[in-house]
């Protein structure tokens, strides 16, 4: 007779011709959570992109369950020198972000599967910790613009701005600032789009990062770029809470690095 | 009311932000001396000392939303949201809300507009604080207000960096209190940008 062992969370169970005869434990590596996981993270310079692989499940995984694990996609670990529990406790806070996002099918036409982070700015923790994520990613590295999308990069530029010294600077859809302002145009998947930024909002060679909730095609980031680099700034890294890699717009950016939580 | 006249008499920071707002004369049309917060944003002191005062009063409210006008508002609103610990809730043009919403129209110079609001994301009896970069006739917080209270939320207050002459004589919008740090400027001196 096999004796069961109960398994309160949800998981793929293997197929049963692979369990031992005397027990159906699943596998030791999904059994105990506090055990290290397989794989090391990378560890790359805090601006370089992830080169490892993984998948949003982890993140959905980990929520659903309580679940600690390595939860590192594609992106760049934001702290190279962290010991491994304190990667365990990032993840935590990855995990909690990402089901804090609410998906809204159809909208806004048919086919899209929207991304609504209003629900994550419901949930105060899972806010504080998508900030945190950023700042402890871009303190100290002299960055002195933190420039956002309209609309919702105005959500998460301005805090990561004032904890990290940095002047925020909108990026705004065409004849919303007033005075004199630059323009650019770029495509959207109809027709043309025009972001402005003001005349003397960044100085040459300011080191600056473009902020925004998501990326999908990178039409958008690369149109903040191109004001940013109209005016001789330095654009560091590009930062987004969401992507959607399918779409491929980290390709698109121009050699410029993508961080990003979900995807 | 005015910060100053409410406790930061003389607090250097008042002036500080008032100094750092730019007035751009005749936008978006002849006669209007547009308060313009952008060059607030670029003085990283004057920003924070903005957000610092409404942290100060709002702390202890017991505020569980902030909820934040688009599209300034989401720039004054979020700061204060995660320092109270409270909900930040986006109240948006028509159609930029996925999912379920509800709506408030208001009147405008000419015409009419729309606020936006998602349901079920502010319950009944929570206490509110609605955030804008400016209040002039008081239009748009009105119909915020009348947004919030109509899922039965408490809308504590008004909280806004800039008020214009006309609402210093009417400091309650639907009985509810405003709250401003500065007065707009005629004209500038000298343009900081």
């Amino acid at each position: 007779m096999m004796n069961t062992l109960k398994i309160s969370f949800a998981v793929l169970k293997p197929p049963t011709r692979y369990l031992p005869s005397s027990n159906s434990v699943i596998s030791q590596k999904l059994h105990s959570p506090s055990s290290s996981p397989s794989v090391k993270p990378p560890t790359i310079s805090p601006l370089g992109r992830g080169k490892s692989g993984g998948s949003r499940v982890y993140s959905t995984f980990a929520a659903r369950t309580n679940f600690k694990v390595n939860c590192y996609s594609n992106m760049a670990e934001p702290n190279s020198d962290l010991k491994q529990g304190d990667v365990t406790v990032k993840d935590d806070r990855i995990a909690r972000i990402s089901s804090s996002i609410r998906v809204i099918p159809d909208f806004p036409k048919p086919g899209i599967m929207f991304q609504d982070i209003t629900t994550m700015l419901l949930d105060p923790v899972a806010f504080k910790d998508t900030i945190d994520l950023f700042v402890e990613r871009y303190k100290e590295k002299n960055i002195s613009v933190v420039a956002g999308v309209e609309a919702r990069g105005f959500i998460f530029g301005p805090p990561i701005a004032l904890a990290i010294g940095a002047k925020f600077v909108p990026m705004r859809k065409p004849n919303k600032l007033p005075g004199a302002v630059i323009s650019e145009e770029y495509s959207l998947e109809y027709g043309t789009d025009i972001m402005e930024m003001h005349v003397g909002a960044v100085q040459a060679g300011e080191r600056t990062l473009v902020i925004d909730d998501l990326i999908a095609t990178g039409g958008t980031l690369v149109a903040a770029i191109n004001l940013l680099e109209r005016v001789g700034a330095n654009v560091v890294e590009c930062a987004c809470v969401i992507e959607l890699p399918d779409l491929k717009g980290r390709d698109k950016l121009g050699g410029k690095p993508l961080f990003v939580l979900v995807n | 009311m005015f910060a100053e006249e409410n406790g930061l008499h003389g607090d250097p920071r008042i002036k500080a932000i008032s100094d750092a707002i730019r007035v751009v004369p005749h936008f978006p049309k002849p006669g209007i001396m547009f308060q313009d917060i952008t060059t607030l944003l670029l003085d990283q002191k004057a920003f924070k000392y903005t957000v610092d005062i409404f942290v100060d009063r709002y702390r202890d409210k017991k505020i569980s939303v902030v909820a934040g006008v688009e599209a300034r508002g989401f720039i004054f609103g979020p700061p204060i949201a995660l320092a109270i610990g409270a909900k930040f809730v986006p109240l948006r043009k028509p159609k930029k809300l996925p999912g379920e919403v509800i709506s408030e129209s208001y009147v405008l110079e000419y015409g009419t507009d729309c606020l936006e609001m998602h349901v079920g994301a502010v319950q009944p009896g929570e206490s509110v604080l609605i955030v804008d970069d400016l209040v002039a006739t008081g239009g748009t917080l009105s119909a915020a207000i009348r947004l919030l209270e109509r899922v039965g939320a408490e809308v504590i207050e008004c909280a806004c960096v800039i008020g214009l002459p006309q609402v210093k004589g009417n400091w309650r919008l639907n009985g509810v209190p405003l709250y401003v740090l500065v007065e707009p400027r005629l004209t500038d001196l000298e343009c900081s940008l």
